[in-house]
């Protein structure tokens, strides 16, 4: 296990409670699970994304990950639509260990919230909540 | 780190639990179990106890050796699964899991009272178990043994060594799948500097996650999953479970014991559903089956299975499971670098169902399509463990390419013309088991008499004359009753059978015959079968017809003991596996005072004791025949070699185309006379070979080996001086250029035509190809401490075929040049090969064909 001093925790996303990331740039968001997240998981084994065009509002479960002992829910951070998802995991479920901030997003969305800055931590929030 | 059964442990190391699983089966994975629950079980009565409560025969376990068994309780399911080892002689050690450590031990409480005198002690905290898994454990592992050596390349068996100062128990048991498998048991003080010297090799710690993923593939039962109580509580039957055909014994020597009833009558269902007869389902409704998903998904514990709208059982483990994709088939099938993932699992379902039936798995509410296969892993081609994906498994067959029949003909002709200058030629021909027949005695095999019949027997009405069932055969009559002559003479022996058509087929009718003859007073009962044999194991060399699971299986009786065939085998010198240890194979004869004795191997360096054990068998009154299969030696019957009825063997056999000249068929012969009462015997085996094994016995060849017969009597004195002048001195050459050659340097290397090398473990086949593509023929060989011969690290090379087209020894020593060059520094010398084999053209030790040049030509026209 990593120690918590070598997690990847980039300040260019917001983190949400279940340990989902968002980054957003021009109506779009990229939504994925943060480095913390998938130390717990080890190696993922599967990921199972939702079909595009669906909507889910905050808080639901848009999908599965599954490490090779366990089955975990993935929540939306926010309510949207789902534009695209990154059908690289289907191939090669191991990037969302390897590089979950980039290569390992799982899905894309339409904004139909707008982002409200509160309900989504900053990094240094999120790292406080891991920690307490 | 992880809470299990009350131990504090590694789910997986920093490396994570796909690594540590693809770096068990390419390389080598070490396990900390010390988790398991480990007793010792002492005392005078500790046979009767183990015996009531454990389901397997504990007294057929030998010392070092191992068992898997059952802790059944009285309704026919398991309290636990086992091990039993036997290091020593008067103790025990049984290993279970650690969840059932305290259950196991209440449970055996409950019946300890009924038998006094046995005496269990906990060693789970004084003894440390690890496990090292995988294709390179072995090499690891032997690098570390400072004292004493690795147990037998078998599953189940057990050695004592050191690791340094330590004393360290190894069993080759495992629970991954890996054929190469090692379980040790250290003392707690030593185990650090054991693991740390392991781990320095550069073996991988694995945690029990990779345990559970490795297990799952192999097919194997995990307590709470696929025996015991279920995910819901539910009791899973004994029978359930493949494994506990191994595990379950009914023998006759065990008695009551605890659960029996239930587990016969499980059996019972069994036996019936394996031939598809479902009348006692209700005995056993389930069984533990694999499935493979075709759709993707994760199949998990608990998941229902439905065919169609009716569900048929569920999921008892599953996960999605790693695995290194192969290339290449056959032998040459090899690893990639190449990973990929699959949805695998073990699912309990309705008994009815079958490998191929497909089948749907509810995954969070959807069905995911999936199919029943035999297997997801095999375990028989050491030294890896290969995964089976299911749609290998049913691959469609080849499209044939239908050309025209004419082209089809001409292609034949065409390739066997080649194939034969290629082999004849071009090549330098090393297999031990060959041999070039002589021109005439090939012209003659397919003269008129190759597509005649000539079956005959003895009438005793007609005073044992032989009477022939056809016409046209006066010739050939004349033929086969020289034919048998000649071999007597030869062999130096009063009777000989020649209508047999291969040395298996010649063995085969010998093992019949004595069933025949040991029933010759009561014909109406079950006709028993020999009660027990001495032979050499395959792994020692012994030929394939003379093992149990080759033609001398349904001759020989089950050992009640053992549930094994009855058989044993000749304990070999450990400095010299090749060959017999004579004082320690005396005690074996008086122990178990064997009715057939059987020497004689397909990979033989050495000279057979006939002599010693001849007088051994009849200074102590021991009722038995000693048979000797000559298979590879039969040319060299002599003054050079042996003379086996001098030194005392009652039967020969022997193929008559490896160091004989003769075409590819067997012999039988003996010294029975005519009013001796083992007459009897040699009666037999002239009926079990006709019409026991043969029909029309192939007159074609039968006729060829007449003449090869002839030649033997006259070349063998030249022949078999310089065939075991050259195979001694190819050996030394071979040695002097630094390669690694099998036997004893004192008497060089080897008393036969045979020389074998040891080219490194598993290297065997690869080596043998490139040696062909450089046109020199051998096989490759397991040596006697390799598990089989996808591990094989030998080749094994006969000089007789090549002495026969004039070899000397100083041109075996430029082979043995030519070899090491190939073999140590990958030249490519096909070319002076060729050039080489262009020398040795011209067959000696045949008639010359000037003299009868003009009969040769009248042959060939006549075809």
């Amino acid at each position: 296990m990593k120690e918590f001093s070598e997690l990847k925790l980039p300040d260019n996303v917001k983190y949400a409670e279940n340990h989902e990331w968002l980054r957003s740039e021009d109506g779009k968001a990229r939504i994925g699970i943060s480095d913390y997240a998938q130390e717990q998981l080890g190696d993922i084994v599967y990921v199972e994304l939702p079909d595009i065009g669906s909507t889910f509002k905050k808080g639901e479960a848009f999908g599965t990950v599954e490490s090779v002992k366990a089955v975990s829910d993935l929540y939306m951070p926010v309510g949207g639509e789902i534009l695209s998802t990154n059908t690289a995991l289907e191939e090669s479920p191991e990037l969302v260990n390897s590089e979950p901030y980039d290569e390992g997003w799982m899905i894309e969305i339409e904004l139909t919230d707008d982002i409200q800055p509160d309900s989504l931590m900053s990094r240094d929030a999120y790292i406080e909540s891991l920690k307490g | 780190m992880v809470e299990f059964a009350g131990w504090h442990m590694p789910l997986h190391y920093r490396s994570g639990i796909l690594r540590e699983h693809l770096t068990t089966r390419k390389h080598a994975g070490l396990f900390d179990v010390s988790h398991m629950g480990r007793f010792i079980v002492r005392g005078k009565n500790r046979l009767p106890f183990l015996q009531h409560v454990l389901s397997n025969n504990v007294a057929g376990l030998e010392v070092e050796e191992s068992l898997y068994t059952t802790v059944p309780n009285e309704r026919g399911g398991a309290i636990d699964d086992a091990y039993l080892y036997r290091f020593f002689e008067d103790e025990y050690l049984l290993v279970v899991n650690a969840v059932n450590r305290e259950k196991v031990l209440r449970h055996f409480q409950q019946y300890l009272s009924a038998y006094g005198n046995v005496i269990f002690e906990d060693q789970t905290e004084d003894l440390v178990m690890l496990s090292l898994q995988g294709p390179a454990a072995k090499e690891i592992l032997q690098k570390t043994i400072s004292r004493g050596h690795l147990p037998e390349p078998l599953r189940n068996e057990l050695a004592i060594t050191h690791i340094g100062a330590a004393r360290v128990l190894v069993a080759r048991t495992g629970y991954t799948g890996e054929p190469l498998c090692f379980e040790l048991f250290i003392n707690r003080k030593d185990a650090v500097m054991i693991w740390d010297r392991l781990t320095d090799l550069g073996v991988q710690p694995a945690g029990l996650g990779a345990r559970d993923t490795l297990r799952l593939e192999a097919g194997l039962p995990l307590y709470g999953h696929e025996l015991g109580t279920d995910f819901e509580g539910n009791e899973i039957p004994v029978f359930a479970s493949a494994l506990s055909r191994f595990a379950v014994s009914f023998s006759p020597l065990k008695g009551d014991y605890v659960g029996r009833p239930s587990l016969e009558n499980q059996f019972a269902a069994l036996k019936k559903i394996i031939d598809r007869d479902f009348t006692l389902i209700d005995a056993l409704p389930r069984i533990i089956m694999p499935v493979a998903l075709i759709d993707k998904g994760v199949p998990r514990q608990g998941y229902k299975v439905f065919q169609g709208e009716h569900q048929v059982g569920y999921v008892t483990s599953g996960t999605m499971v790693p695995f290194w994709k192969s290339e290449r088939e056959g032998i040459a099938t090899r690893l990639t670098e190449e990973k990929g993932l699959r949805g695998i699992c073990l699912a309990l379902l309705d008994s009815d169902l079958y490998e191929g039936d497909e089948l749907q798995i509810e995954i969070r509410g959807k069905m995911a399509r999936s199919v029943v296969v035999p297997y997801h892993l095999r375990s028989e081609a050491p030294p890896f463990a290969w995964a089976i994906l299911w749609d290998k498994i049913h691959q469609k067959t080849r499209d044939v390419i239908d050309s025209k029949t004419r082209e089809k003909v001409r292609l034949l002709l065409d390739r066997s013309i080649d194939n034969t200058i290629w082999r004849q030629q071009y090549c330098i021909n090393l297999i031990p088991s060959e041999q070039t027949p002589s021109k005439m005695v090939r012209l003659l095999s397919v003269m008129d008499p190759v597509c005649r019949y000539a079956e005959h027997k003895q009438v005793m009405a007609f005073s044992e004359a032989e009477i022939f069932y056809y016409q046209g055969t006066d010739f050939i009559a004349q033929v086969e009753g020289l034919l048998n002559t000649e071999i007597c003479q030869f062999l130096g022996c009063a009777q000989v059978e020649s209508r047999v058509v291969s040395g298996q087929m010649a063995n085969t009718a010998v093992f019949s015959a004595m069933v025949d003859y040991l029933n010759r007073a009561d014909r109406k009962s079950e006709q028993r079968r020999i009660r027990k044999v001495l032979n050499h194991h395959l792994i020692k060399g012994g030929h394939l017809s003379a093992q149990p699971m080759g033609a001398l299986r349904d001759f020989v009786a089950r050992d009640p003991k053992t549930e094994k065939a009855a058989v044993v085998n000749f304990p070999v010198l450990e400095d010299n596996p090749f060959q017999i240890d004579i004082p320690a194979c005396l005690e074996v004869i008086a122990e178990h005072r064997p009715e057939l004795i059987i020497f004689g191997k397909s990979m033989t360096l050495h000279t057979e004791p006939i002599g010693e054990i001849r007088e051994f068998v009849d200074t102590e009154g021991i009722d038995c025949r000693i048979l000797y299969d000559m298979a590879h030696v039969l040319g060299l019957v002599g003054s050079y070699f042996q003379r086996p009825f001098e030194e005392g063997a009652d039967i020969v056999t022997g193929s008559t185309h490896k160091t004989f000249f003769g075409t590819q068929r067997g012999i039988i012969g003996s010294n029975y006379i005519l009013d001796e009462p083992d007459f009897e015997f040699w009666e037999a085996i002239q009926r079990r070979a006709f019409p026991g094994s043969v029909s029309n016995h192939h007159l074609g060849t039968l006729l060829g080996l007449l003449m090869a017969a002839y030649e033997m009597t006259f070349f063998k004195d030249d022949y078999q001086k310089k065939v075991l002048a050259n195979a001694r001195a190819f050996a030394r050459a071979l040695k002097t250029c630094g390669l690694d050659v099998a036997g004893d340097p004192d008497i060089s290397y080897t008393q036969t035509h045979q020389v074998i090398l040891r080219v490194g473990y598993a290297q065997g086949p690869e080596i043998a190809r490139q040696l062909e593509e450089n046109n020199i023929v051998v096989n490759y060989q397991a040596a006697p401490e390799e598990e089989g011969f996808t591990a094989a690290g030998a080749l094994r090379m006969g000089v007789q075929e090549m002495t026969r087209f004039g070899m000397e020894a100083e041109d075996f020593q430029e082979l043995a040049q030519l070899i090491y060059d190939i073999v140590v520094h990958n030249r490519i010398v096909k070319e002076k090969a060729v050039s080489f084999r262009k020398r040795f053209l011209e067959m000696k030790f045949c008639f010359s064909a000037q003299q009868f040049e003009d009969r040769i030509s009248r042959l060939h026209q006549l075809i």
